[in-house]
Parts: structure tokens; sequence; C-alpha cells
């Protein structure tokens, strides 16, 4: 069994303009021990999901309207408060992506990493602090027990991500949620960072979901990718398929719009720019959400009803009543990224 | 491949021209702003009691029948009747109408006050925090200095200093010690406007100081302004009343809500109306004043304005 | 007097900011040399790539050049003038031929002032035309922008995050400028937008015979749009080149360092680069 199951899964914000449907039946699974990725763009509700799994949605004016949140066996969203608070850090626990804000800073890293093992484990105050120099050593921050006991503005953007995922580590959680954890930081301190929470996941036999705007993040550090747009899941595959052969047209647009480190008459050249924008979540139309902006748009099947989830081959999962290997004159397809 | 074409691809969905690339979202700031304010329910009644104060004061003297400089003392101390709704002072003028003129002087004596503090203000916050640096270093040192000048005290002296009292000297005497917040706040807001983006764009495009003060730093500060008008009245409503009331303000027989309670502070024990009614009517006004102010700061603030 | 072939030549830029500290009085204790001698030169026509992380000086070098900081030493001649010496008149004037484009789609644009106004603004400053030409330019501009000119009245709040980097873009148009820094201006937006501004550039400099320094972060941004590439790092200019042979090429250990770490769109490439990364990790910690 999965160790988190998410099944049709329905967040909506009920706002004076109307009710924003921000996810709108998001089902996926999470192995132990695996990496998730999901990715897309602003507004496509990968956060609001991530959030609902911990059932840090803001209630008003969130809500989880329906579907089921099942980690380990139970249900999440049927949890009271109380018990979703045992939950937070001890069994799941996130990092946030601004290490800024993340981190209190009137209080020592030393503080906020025990006041968390203290809140899940009753341990005296020494055997906490113990622990979390331990911790700081496995995330790689140097001389740590000196630096237990300083602010976190004595602390570069990268080493405060390491101590976000020092914290979310000291209960030994079986699941980390990332959500944009590299974002705010540099292009070598994210390797760094992205390594780190690789080794750290094999060492403690976690799962994690990773949650990401950017190709590349995902292309390097997930086993299996979701992509998001306008709520909803429009293709789930494994990383290697899914970059080897994209299916839904949105998800071969976006590998589009990527500019290219390397190749031909890139300077010259002009990138796949998707036409529009999503839609508004406000009312969406029952038809393709992507429909507006996609190029193989045309019949009835794709402003008339909206495109279920179905399993184009094994474990390649696409929303779309025109992926790439079902379109004339798709037999002959290269295979390769775009 | 042209302009056309470009323009085209990139703003077009497909079959859609003209209409494509319009808002997102339609909204205007000032509607946003009163929608959020209407909320504050209140802030509502707060506003509509302040606006019907200030139409009492501008129209119950116009409409009243009777003459409120007229001393008849037949009628001296009346308790409120149909015929004067606050009763009458112990010279038998009509209180309803004397009220309603001395709301007037008091009212005209806040706005003025206020209106001298708000340009004094903006015009020294302004300058600190635009100029920055040294400058706005040692104008900032000065206003600490400042800051411990008590206000009322100073406010008599400038009165003394003068020579005369009436409701022009007033207002000078009442904003001389009290414009410092106003230009601190005002400093503050420009100090952090001048970081964004579009002052730097209004400089290389080579706009003059002056234009960008004018057109891009005063206007962004309109809503701190608005805040701080309700802000101050109150101090400058209750710092007339009491300096009227302790005979160094309007004295009589100019009506104003601090001379009134004056006058009637004698007759107190025989008849407390006489006092009760401007006392009840300033504070009216400095409550509603406050009120208005915390519903416009909710209203205007930016934090609670984006999605 | 003009030197054929160089629109703009950067000579031993410094800027440094001073560190004050102190209670009543502020004592200078240190700096902090944000832009520490860097030279270059660009083509007219051509894209000079600037690429760095944050902190390397790259955005400081933009608005040293543009004048909007004032460098603490060194030259920059734009068409053989010396931009530092020049008085505030002369500079306003010189204005006019370079203008810049910023990253942040919310704070570039007053939140007070009309699409229109702000277009417009320029023209106003240097008092180029009439209302009613002024009128007709801006239309011109937000049209060859792909903004529709039909909203001239509207907020800039009103919009999306690409839609006002598009306004943005033409103010930037609207004096007809000969240099356009462009900083970052691509980083606040998703990647389909991004595609759409980073083609509406490339089709403005032809059209209009734009030059750029383009300033980013992002290394496949900057790689497909630059004909040279100028690597920053902590102020210093470590590597210059032709995009193709730097990123190909690369000299400099940091600009290797900083071609290895971007992440790339292929999970082959990235699981040996982890895996190489892995082996260079365990080897330094076996101790050399």
């Amino acid at each position: 069994m999965a160790l988190l199951e998410v099944n049709d899964l329905r967040t909506h914000f009920f706002t004076r303009e109307g009710t924003v449907r921000a996810v709108d039946g998001v089902s996926f699974a999470v192995e132990k021990g695996r990496t998730l990725g999901i990715v897309g763009e602003s507004g496509c509700g990968k956060s609001v999901t991530a959030l609902s799994i911990m059932g840090l949605i803001p209630k008003p004016p969130a809500k989880i309207v329906s579907g089921s949140v099942v980690y380990d066996g139970q249900n999440l969203t049927s949890l009271s408060e109380r018990k979703l608070e045992d939950l937070r850090g001890r069994k799941i626990a996130m990092i946030f992506q601004d290490p800024m804000t993340s981190l209190n800073p009137t209080l020592t890293i030393g503080t906020q990493i025990t006041e968390t093992i203290r809140r899940h484990y009753d341990v005296p105050k020494s055997q906490a602090r113990k622990k979390a120099i331990e911790l700081l050593e496995e995330v790689r921050i140097p001389r740590a027990s000196e630096r237990l006991d300083d602010y976190p503005h004595r602390f570069s953007g990268g080493m405060r991500q390491r101590v976000m995922i020092a914290i979310a580590l000291s209960c030994d959680p079986k699941l980390l949620i990332a959500d944009e954890p590299t974002t705010a930081l540099d292009v070598t301190v994210q390797a760094s960072v992205l390594d780190l929470l690789d080794d750290l996941r094999t060492e403690h036999d976690m799962a994690m979901i990773i949650i990401t705007h950017d190709m590349g993040v995902v292309a390097e550090a997930a086993d299996d990718i979701i992509v998001m747009y306008a709520g909803q899941v429009v293709e789930h595959a494994s990383t290697l398929d899914l970059f080897d052969r994209p299916e839904h047209p949105y998800t071969e647009a976006l590998l589009g719009a990527l500019p290219q480190i390397e190749g031909e008459g890139i300077r010259e050249g002009r990138l796949t720019a998707i036409p529009g924008r999503p839609p508004d979540l406000i009312d969406p139309p029952q038809a393709c959400r992507f429909g507006p902006r996609c190029p193989y748009a045309g019949d009835d099947s794709c402003t008339q009803q909206q495109p279920e989830l179905r399993e184009l081959r094994k474990g390649h999962w696409v929303r779309s009543a025109h992926p790439a290997s079902e379109r004339v004159g798709a037999a002959r397809r290269e295979g390769a990224p775009a | 491949m042209t302009i056309t074409d470009a323009r085209e691809a990139l703003t077009a969905e497909p079959g859609a021209s003209p209409a494509s690339g319009a808002p997102i979202r339609q909204s205007n700031l000032w509607r946003d702003a009163w929608r959020r304010y209407v909320r504050n329910k209140a802030a509502v009644v707060a506003g509509t009691v302040f606006v019907v104060v200030l139409l009492y004061c501008l129209i119950a003297p116009i409409a009243s029948p009777h003459d409120p400089d007229a001393v008849n003392f037949a009628l001296s101390s009346q308790t409120p009747s149909l015929e004067h709704p606050f009763g009458t002072d112990k010279f038998g003028r009509d209180l309803f109408t004397r009220t309603a003129l001395g709301g007037r002087v008091s009212i005209l004596i806040g706005f003025g006050a206020t209106i001298a503090i708000l340009f004094i203000g903006v015009v020294y916050g302004a300058i600190s925090g635009f100029v920055g640096g040294r400058i706005d270093n040692g104008l900032m040192r000065f206003l600490d200095a400042l800051y411990g000048l008590p206000y009322l005290p100073f406010a008599i002296i400038t009165l003394a200093i003068i020579g005369r009292t009436n409701t022009w000297t007033m207002m000078i005497a009442l904003s001389i010690a009290s414009w410092f917040t106003t230009a601190r706040i005002v400093r503050g807001q420009v100090l952090t406007l001048k970081e964004n983006d579009y002052v730097r764009a209004a400089k290389a495009v080579g706009a003059r100081w002056y234009r960008i003060l004018g057109r891009h730093l005063l206007p962004n500060t309109l809503g701190v302004l608005i805040i701080a008008i309700f802000l101050e009245l109150p101090g400058v409503i209750l710092g007339e009343a009491f300096l009227s009331f302790i005979g160094l303000g309007i004295s009589p027989p100019d009506p104003s809500w601090g001379a009134m309670a004056q006058e009637g502070r004698t007759v107190f024990r025989s008849h407390p109306t006489a006092i009760i009614v401007p006392s009840i009517a300033i504070a009216t006004l400095v409550l509603c004043a406050n009120f208005v102010a915390d519903g416009l700061r909710d209203a205007l603030d930016p934090r609670t304005r984006e999605s | 007097m003009s030197q054929d072939g160089v629109l703009l030549e950067v000579k031993n830029l410094h800027k440094h900011f001073p560190i004050r500290e102190g209670l009543l009085i502020e004592r200078k204790v240190g700096e902090v040399k944000a832009v520490d001698g860097v030279s270059f030169e660009i083509a007219p026509g051509e894209t000079l790539g600037l690429v760095g992380e944050s902190g390397s000086g790259k955005s400081t070098i933009g608005y040293c050049i543009l004048q909007l900081i004032k460098p603490t030493s060194g030259s920059v001649r734009f068409e053989g003038t010396e931009l530092t010496d020049l008085g505030r008149e002369e500079l306003r004037r010189m204005r006019r031929e370079m203008q810049i484009v910023f990253q942040d789609p919310y704070s570039s644009l007053d939140p007070r002032m009309t699409v229109g106004d702000i277009v417009g603004e320029p023209l106003i400053v240097h008092g180029i035309g009439t209302k009613a030409d002024r009128k007709i330019r801006i239309r011109e501009l937000l049209d060859v922008v792909g903004f529709n000119p039909s909203f001239t009245n509207r907020y800039p709040h009103e919009f999306s995050g690409g839609q006002r980097q598009r306004i943005g873009i033409a103010r930037a148009l609207a004096l007809s400028p000969k240099l356009i820094v462009c900083d970052e201006p691509v980083s606040a937006l998703d990647v389909s937008i991004q595609a759409q501004i980073l083609n509406l550039l490339k089709d403005l400099q032809r059209d209009f015979e734009l030059t750029y320094l383009f300033i980013a972060h992002d290394l496949a941004v900057v790689r497909s749009m630059s004909d040279r590439i100028a690597v920053m790092n902590r102020g210093q200019l470590v590597e210059i080149g032709l995009a193709e042979q730097v990123y190909t090429n690369p000299q400099d250990d940091y600009t290797k360092a900083l071609l290895s770490a971007v992440p790339i769109p292929d999970p082959r490439a990235m699981k040996e680069r982890k895996a190489a990364r892995r082996k260079l990790r365990h080897a330094l910690a076996e101790g050399v």
C-alpha cells in the first residue's frame, strides 16, 4: 500500500467574487522511499495541494470540499486540528520556499529545532539539544555545536534552508513535502541542497514530494512526476518517461518554452510560447481547461466535456483528448524531448 | 516575422484578436477600499454620525427660529423642550442653535489646524525622506528634540505672543507643536516608496526631482495622509475645547464648544444641561473621528489589498 | 569623438558601498565592493548577457551604467561620451538614448498612474509632441509590445505579470533609445509567459535596432538571448566571450561550477551529474 494516497481531492476557496476551485480533482500516490515531483506554473494548485495534505489551508475561506488524503491508512481530511498537529512534524514534515521568512528571526535556531523535538517527544532540553547538534551536522552545517545558538540572520540563504531541513527531519518523518525548496536559492547552492535532500531521503528511508515550477529540478530530484494545470493533474508518469515521451500538449509546450543551454541556433531562434493565459478558476467551464491554448484542440471532445485522466500506457496517465501518441502521424515520433 | 505577426502570436488566443490582452481583474483601488471600509460596522456608524453632526452644525443655525445671541433672562436655564431641544443656557439663549454655531467654530478650528499640521508635516517629512542621507538624519534628530515640547503650553504661549485669540490664531497655535508625528509618518512613507522601481524608472527617464516627488511619491502617500487627518482631528478639537474652557481660547460671546462648556460650568449644580450638551458634542466628534480613522486604516492597508 | 563598432564602453568600473556603524555619529567601518573593477564593451546591435548569482553585482553594473547610481570610480562611455562627467542637464538629454526594463512587474509601475500615463511619462518629461501626438505614440508603443492599446485608461494592478512587463517595455521604448538594460526582465514570470516576453525582446531588437545589456541569473535564459556573455562573481568579471564559447568551453573555475550546477530538463544527464557530484563529495570527505 502506498504511504500517501490522495483521491479526487478538491479544495475550493469561497470568496466574495465566487468560488475558486484551486484544486479540482487531484489524485496521486506516493510510495515509501520514493520522490514525487509536482510541477506546474503559478496558480495551477500545486502549493494548495501540499497545504491541503497537511491541513494547513486557511479555513475560511478555503475548504477541502471532497476527496481524501490517506496517510498510512488514516484519512487526514477527517482528523481534528489537534490530531493533525500531532501528525505535523512527526509523521509528515514540510519545508517552504523562502528561508528568509520561514524561520523566526527572534529565536535562535537551536530553540527552533529543540522546540519541534520537544513538541513531539517528551525529552529533557539537554537531550533535545544534543539531537539538534546531530541534525545540524547531518545537514552539513559546519561547526554545528557553535552555531546552535546563532540567530537566523547570521546564516546565508542556503544554510537557512538546511536549518529548515534539519527542523523538518528532527522527528524522523516518513514523508517530507518540499514546496519550492530551491527557488529562492542561487544555482550553486540549489544543487547542494538537492543533493542533501536526496542523501537524507535514502538514509532515513523517507518519501518526498517536491513541488516546483522548474523542470530541471524535477528532472534531477523526482522519480515520478505529475504535471498540474488549472487545478488538475494533466499528466502523471515516471520522470524518464515524461521527458522522453511527453504526451499532454501542455507538457510538450512547457518543455518547448524552456530556453536551451546547448544546441544549434539558440540565439536566433524563438521559444515556443504558449499563447493566452490559464483559465479563471472561478466557475471553470465544463470543457478541457487547456483547450483554449491548445494547438490540437478543435473538436467537440475538447469543448463539450472534460477529458478524464486515463492510463495511456503502463504508468503513464494523461488528461487529454489529443495526447502525442494518438495524434495523426504519431507512429513515426522520434521520442526525443522537445 | 513582422511586428504584426509577432503581436498576434504573442497575445492572440487562437481565434480571438482585439478582445485579448484584457485586464484580468477589473477593480478600482478606491472602490475596493470603500468596500472594505463599509464592512466595518463601527466605522460606518461613526462616519454617518460624523456627517450628521457636520450637517447639524451647518444647517441648524440657518433653520432655527431663535437668535443665538439674544439674551433673555426670562428663558434662562430651561431644560430641553420642544421649543428648545437642548434647553437654554443661563442667558436664555437657545442651546440647540448655539451648539450648532459653536460646532462650526470648533470644527473649523479643528480642520484648519489639522490641515496646517498636514501641510507642515508633509513638507518636513517629504523633504527629509526624499533627500535622505545626512540631511534626513539631521532633520529627524531635530524632530526628536522637538518631540519634547509640551503641546498645550506651547499653544498658550503662541496665543500670548500673537496677542489675539480668534479662529485663525487658534488654528496656528494648535498646529505649531503637533505636526511631529505626521512628519515622521510621511518621511517613513517616502523612504519606503523611494525604493520602488517605478521611482528608479522615472529617474532613468530623466524626470526632475519635483516631478518624482509630486507625481510619484506624494500621491502614493495619500492613503496615509487621509488616515492622519482623522487621527489628528480629535487632538486638535480637544485642544481647542480645553483652551476655551480655561478661558485662554475662544471667549464669549463667541460660541465654541469649549467656551460653552465654560459658561455652563458656573450653573453646573442647578442646570447641568448647559455643560453636558457641549461636552457630549465634543466627545461624539472625537470618538467618531477615531473610529473612522481605524476603519480607514484597515480599508487602505496595502497588505490586506492584494489577493 | 565616437568610436566605431562600440556603443558602450565600460572601463574599470567600481562601486563601493560603505558600511556605517555608530550610535550618534555614524562612522564608516568598511565597504562592500559591489562592483570591483569591471570592464567590457558592447557593440551596436548586439546583446551582451551579464550572468551571475545574487550579490554578484550584475544589477549594480546596470544602474551604474545608466548613472542611476553614481559609480565610485571608473569610466562609462556611451558613443564616445563620458557619462560620469556629464552635468545634470546633459545627462538628462543622454538618458533618451538608454533605458531600462526592470525585474519586478509589480513595483516597476506606479500604481496610481494609468497605463497610458506610465508609457507617456517619458514623452512628457522631455516635452515631446502635443497631447494628441503623445496619445498616438502611446498607442503605437503598446501595440508594438503586444498590449491591447484600448486599455490605456486602466491601472497596472488590473493586469497580469506578463502584461505589466509589456507595459514596462513600452515605456522603455518611448524615447527610441539605442541601448536598453534588461535587468532580470523575466525572472518573476512563469515559464510560458517568459517565453512570450523573450520572443518579444528579440523581435523588438531586430525591428528597432536595439542593443541590449541582458542581466539575469538564469543561465539558459541568458544563453538564448545573448551574442556574448560576461560572467560575474562577487563584483568581478571572471569570464567574457562568445555565448557558445563560454558555455561549451568555459575557462574560469567559477563559470565551470556555475554551468555544472544548472539544472537541465534531461533526467539522464542530471543523474550523471548527481553521481559525479556524489563521487566528488565522497572523495573530499575521505580526505586527499
